[in-house]
């Protein structure tokens, strides 16, 4: 039998850092530590006396450097200093092919009756037609009927419905889909969301898409599970740490919450952002009449994914920035996406063109709106309504058009005036400085302001009555 | 041992590969992670897997598992990285997925995601490197920190007051979930080859798809010590592997399970899921009942959990929606998941429901005495009462211009033998008293609620005609 020949070791001293892990491996006192510090390293390497060395490979087991002891007849860099640096020294090679865009598909879907379903449920089905088969969330009230639907419907789709161990947990598991290239969402309200922000953060970091469906209840704290707008703030200016910004759309219809979370998987994949849909816990339970549409999506697998695959092995999903100009870089990136994503912006003008009273709404508290605008039409004021439909960006050319010739300026809503903030910051940042004084009805704590609250105000102050 | 074409030949590190960054690893000098890194690619390479591979790092020193391993990457906030791959492994089930995490981060802030991950016990594989103590953050205490071993937050060692160290294998071994579950360390060249085999069975239990495997590695980390390399391997050889002692804690025998379908996209399928119907529901509303109001008609509906005050909201809802006017329905409990109160506004409009809570509704069912004199009074004038006249003995007075029905839903459901179907007799009230829509209007949505239970359906109609036949009886 011949003996195979095993090889021994070889160092570019280069790579050595010197722990000398491998001293005590050799059994054979072949190798000691240099007493000269290498120059280019500032270390002091081992040296190699193979006088007595039997080849037994324990040494390069040792070896914690993949290029530090290796066999010695092995690989181009053993003529290390032969070669040309440049070919030496660049980006990282890798012999995985150059990563592919696998095409989303539009299928049909057969026309039906509309349905009559809840608002979670709406914002469910339109993630399923928008091709999202991977739903992570953890319960909570007035969302959890969201997840429940999921749970029933997913399987039944081959797909992956997982009740996770945290709203954390949860996140971090839509960051991993996401990073596979796939469509995800979660359903949750106030607290869980908090929870969930530093996920959110890394996935802006990351550039991952996913779509949060946040039916707000009243807070700070656990406060109650009824509604009020109380994340208006987190989603426009706080969505975990660093410059982070997402699309935040506000529904107000059960039919508005299949479309605009249809509408949120598209804007999702198109920034590489994740989106955020503010509902709140009337709309979330509220049942209403929601058509469908005509077609259902199939996604792909974007260019930019870490699928698991040949195709896509190129890829890293990752916010690390460890060089200060390599992040600001990546921030100015960043940057240019939000500011595209103002192209994105949706508004609803109601009977606005006339109007002498504006209210601002939106959510259940713009419906109430509505009505309040009918009635006090039928009064003889004229009032019309704005309703922004993405609350970030804002809407403020559209409101500009809207206060054209309005005398007054009232937003209604169910938080201390965060809707209030997003209007006064949009104007300000617009550089509208003529605009008239804003006046506010304001309900918290899970009441959202009525339509005599609204009428009563508007009619309150002497001299607008038409 | 040569190096694994899945360690990538160039480190792509902040350097950007420039220089002899490009070669060596950011590890200090005798650090465990090199030798962990090694194992896991040459494990890579052996099973064929490297194009499937996806690599969670995670936060710690190993935070750059991706500038070495020539496989999809993905880096995850801390403590995360468990459920990062499961998020990966759901989207692609031949994906082969391993969670790489520090002490710090599965031990510590990641204990929850670790924890359940585990139990969850799909086929991923975790890299568990415990060498005791903070990396990254300069040497502060881990959870695996050792009594009384000295850290920079436990400056005179490691006491009863910061606890005793995590024994994360055992703890992964005591779950139901996962199938696999060994210690292995890297002091000498048998321990080296013990851990190089652990982690290639580890992935390959994933490559068959048998479930989830847990390897923990005892590693070193000379620098934040304070030794030489040499030292620390005899370190953890005589301190910490009497804490943490070696060898398999778990090896189930499991058969390949984990295969999942491709996601379905049928839109038939869909639809079917949703319970949506193809036909138009033929109408039987001549218009809209402009004798209740011209636009918007507001109801309320109210009872305690279980009187079934939602679900005939949500068939008054169906019902208008059918003939093709808007509808809206609001529900709204207390805290208790059964007794508790339940309420449901709902509003029927000809257009569009533009306000949809029911604060003064127009019509009011009450199923119990308590929901009469809480809402009763919120009843607009000429507006509709109808109660339970089997639980309310006694009606509150109320505005003379409303027209009050005392209809014993209670009493019927129990006659005809369920006392559930009292809100289909409240139902059958409404109808007779309101005349909000025709009967066959409501029968319509009552056959499709109950398609999938149609022994039911005759019971229901008896109960509708009863709630009919009482109003029609209070009339003179």
């Amino acid at each position: 039998m011949a003996l195979k020949e095993r090889p021994k070791p070889f160092l570019l001293p280069e790579y050595c850092k010197g722990c000398g892990r491998c001293i005590d491996a050799c059994a054979k006192d072949c190798i000691s530590l240099s007493d000269q510090v290498n120059s280019l390293t500032g270390l002091v390497p081992v040296v190699l006396d193979l006088t007595n060395c039997n080849a037994c490979g324990l040494c390069m087991d040792a070896c914690p450097e993949p290029y530090g002891l290796r066999p010695a007849q092995e690989g181009p860099h053993q003529k290390f200093e032969l070669e040309d640096p440049a070919k030496l020294f660049g980006v990282r090679p890798s012999d995985a092919p150059d990563p592919v865009d696998v095409p989303a598909q539009v299928l049909p879907l057969p026309a039906t009756e509309p349905l009559v379903i809840k608002g979670t449920y709406a914002s469910a089905i339109g993630a399923i037609l928008a091709g999202c088969r991977h739903v992570y969330g953890y319960p909570i009230t007035p969302s959890t009927e969201g997840a429940e639907l999921m749970a029933k419907f997913l399987p039944k789709l081959d797909g992956t419905f997982i009740q996770a161990v945290s709203e954390v947990a949860a996140v971090n598991m839509m960051y991993g889909t996401a990073g596979a290239g796939l469509p995800t969402m979660t359903f949750t309200s106030s607290p869980g969301f908090s929870l969930m922000l530093e996920g959110v953060s890394y996935m802006i970091g990351s550039e991952l898409p996913g779509v949060f469906v946040d039916v707000m209840r009243g807070g700070p704290g656990l406060g109650n599970i009824a509604p009020e707008q109380s994340d208006i703030k987190l989603a426009c200016h706080g969505l975990g740490h660093g410059n982070t910004q997402a699309i935040v759309l506000a529904p107000s219809t059960p039919q508005e919450m299949l479309d605009l979370t249809i509408l949120a998987f598209d804007l999702s994949f198109k920034y590489r952002n994740p989106v955020v849909i503010l509902s709140d816990g009337y709309l979330g339970q509220m049942t209403g009449k929601v058509k469908l549409p005509d077609t259902l999506q199939k996604p792909g697998i974007p260019k930019w994914a870490v699928y698991g695959d040949a195709e896509h092995r190129r890829n890293v999903i990752s916010s690390i920035y460890l060089t200060e100009s390599d992040l600001e870089a990546h921030n100015v990136h960043l940057n240019s996406k939000y500011e595209a994503m103002g192209s994105e912006v949706r508004a609803e003008a109601y009977l606005c063109d006339d109007a002498d009273v504006v209210l601002v709404a939106c959510n259940t508290p713009a419906r109430t709106a509505k009505g309040a605008v009918q009635e006090l039409r039928h009064q003889g004021v004229k009032a019309g309504l704005f309703r922004p439909i993405t609350l970030w960006p804002f809407p403020i050319e559209a409101l500009r058009a809207a206060l054209e010739g309005a005398t007054r300026l009232v937003v209604v809503e169910a938080s201390a005036g965060q809707l209030e903030d997003e209007v006064r910051l949009a104007l300000s940042r617009a550089g509208v400085r003529d605009y008239p004084e804003i006046e506010s009805v304001r309900r918290m704590g899970g009441i959202l302001p009525q339509q005599d609250e609204i009428t009563t105000r508007v009619l309150g102050r002497k001299g607008v009555l038409a | 041992m040569s190096k694994a074409s899945v360690i990538y030949d160039k480190f792509d590190r902040h350097s950007h590969a420039q220089g002899l960054k490009g070669h060596a690893t950011h590890y200090c000098p005798g650090c465990g992670h090199g030798l962990a890194h090694k194992f896991l690619a040459e494990a890579i390479d052996e099973l064929g897997v490297q194009d499937r591979t996806v690599a969670v790092s995670p936060v710690g020193c190993s935070v750059f598992l991706y500038y070495y391993f020539d496989v999809g990457n993905t880096q995850a906030a801390h403590g995360r990285a468990a459920v990062v791959a499961l998020g990966h492994k759901f989207a692609n089930p031949d994906s082969v997925v391993v969670s790489y995490q520090g002490d710090g981060d599965l031990a510590s802030i990641g204990l929850a995601e670790t924890i359940a991950t585990a139990q969850l016990g799909a086929p991923i594989t975790v890299i568990f490197i415990n060498n005791a103590i903070y990396g990254m953050t300069g040497g502060q205490m881990a959870p695996t920190t050792l009594m009384g071993q000295n850290s920079s937050t436990s400056p005179s060692g490691r006491n009863i007051s910061n606890g005793q160290p995590m024994k994360m294998a055992e703890i992964i071994a005591g779950l139901d979930g996962p199938i696999y579950v060994e210690r292995v360390a890297l002091y000498d060249a048998k321990q080296r080859i013990r851990a190089k085999k652990a982690i290639h069975k580890a992935l390959r239990l994933q490559v068959e798809g048998r479930g989830y495997s847990f390897i923990e590695v005892l590693a070193e980390c000379p620098t934040h010590l304070k030794m030489s390399p040499e030292e620390t391997e005899m370190w953890v050889r005589d301190f910490m592997q009497p804490v943490f002692p070696l060898g398999v804690l778990k090896d189930m025998t499991v058969d390949p399970w984990f295969k999942r379908n491709p996601p379905s996209f049928d839109g038939n399928l869909i639809l079917s899921l949703t319970g949506a119907t193809y036909e138009h529901p033929v109408r039987h509303c001549e218009g809209f009942p402009t004798h209740l109001a011209p636009h918007d008609i507001s109801l309320k509906l109210a009872g305690s959990g279980g009187d079934g005050a939602q679900t005939a909201a949500m068939l008054i809802a169906r019902s208008a929606i059918n003939e093709g006017f808007d509808a809206t329905h609001i529900p709204s409990y207390g805290p208790e998941s059964r007794g508790g109160t339940s309420y449901a506004d709902v509003h029927v409009a000809a257009e569009e429901v533009l306000n949809p809570g029911s604060p003064n509704p127009q019509v009011l069912i009450a199923f119990n005495a308590p929901s009469l004199a809480k809402f009763g009074p919120t009843v607009r004038k000429g507006g509709v009462v109808i109660y339970d006249s089997t639980v309310v003995s006694e009606a509150p007075l109320l505005d003379p211009s409303i027209q009050v029905f005392p209809v014993p839903f209670t009493g019927i459901a129990t006659d005809l033998g369920k006392a559930v179907v009292k809100n289909i007799v409240a139902l059958g009230a409404l109808q007779a008293a309101t005349g909000i829509f025709p009967k066959e209007t409501f029968l319509t949505a009552i056959r499709v609620a109950l398609k999938d239970k149609c022994a039911l359906i005759p019971l229901n109609e008896e109960a509708f005609a009863w709630g009919i036949k009482s109003v029609e009886a209070l009339r003179p």
